[in-house]
């Protein structure tokens, strides 16, 4: 089965024709559109998405097969989802988020030190939160190439080298 | 208001040391400060700071861009995960 990736959420009913509030997840708000149709978390309902305005707290959209507002209110904090395969390829040392979280990390001599928790940044560089089982804290991993030379995808492993004192 | 000029930059003596003997030393390793308010100089260049946050310190490594502003800009104190969704990371 293809990997899923949460790209926005349905926070209700706009109006009284029928459309929802969208909240987008995306890096460009109105690329959520792009990646239709979108599924429902458990596959169950497929959404074709038209973007209309912005409005407070999202946009206004209508979901193919939502009619009513009765319809789109019974969709509130509903999360919609697109397949991985959907989102454009990135060239060399560009990961997507949803690629790297989850990932288990190893240093240079072989030994686990952990798991990718999350992705964060700290206004100059990308960090990789990782989470281990001898760790108290997480910790913070610079994702630079001289920190972490070797991402391997496919394997599900990432060979970090990190600077002394940080774990 | 502005700091005066004729001043120069402020940056906690501590510092100064830390990152003196850190670049003596040679080794690849994460100077632990909790000076935020300290400001980046040229010096400071290409080693990797561990900036207190309150809460854990966050590595960052200086760069020429970084040169004047203060080490606390660039440790955020709040943290904010949202979704993943189609967020990128670029490995510098």
């Amino acid at each position: 089965m293809t990997e899923m990736v949460c790209v926005g959420a349905i926070a209700g009913a706009f109006g009284v024709r029928g459309e929802v509030r969208l909240k987008s997840f995306t890096t460009d708000p109105t690329a959520i559109a792009e990646y239709a149709p979108l599924s429902t978390e458990d596959g169950s309902r497929q959404f074709d998405v038209a973007l209309g305005r912005q409005v407070k707290g999202g946009y206004a959209a209508r979901l193919s097969g939502v009619l009513t507002k009765e319809e789109a209110n019974a969709l509130r904090g509903v999360q919609l989802f697109a397949p991985r395969d959907r989102l454009p390829d990135l060239p060399d040392d560009e990961f997507y988020h949803a690629d790297l979280i989850g990932l288990e990390v190893f240093d240079t001599g072989g030994a686990s030190l952990g798991r990718v928790k999350t992705v964060m940044n700290n206004g100059a560089d990308d960090l990789l939160e990782i989470h281990g089982p001898g760790l108290k804290n997480t910790v913070l991993l610079p994702f630079t190439r001289a920190a972490v030379p070797t991402v391997d995808l496919g394997a599900g492993r990432i060979v970090a080298d990190p600077p002394e004192g940080l774990f | 208001m502005a700091r005066s000029v004729w001043k120069g930059p402020f940056v906690d003596a501590y510092v100064l040391k830390k990152a003196e003997a850190a670049r003596d030393s040679g080794r690849n390793e994460v100077i632990k400060i909790w000076s935020r308010r300290s400001t980046i100089l040229p010096q400071f260049v290409g080693l990797t700071f561990g900036v207190y946050n309150g809460q854990k310190h966050i590595p960052v490594n200086v760069t020429e861009d970084m040169i004047g502003q203060k080490f606390g800009e660039y440790s955020p104190t709040r943290t904010y995960y949202g979704h993943a969704a189609d967020k990128k990371a670029k490995r510098k």
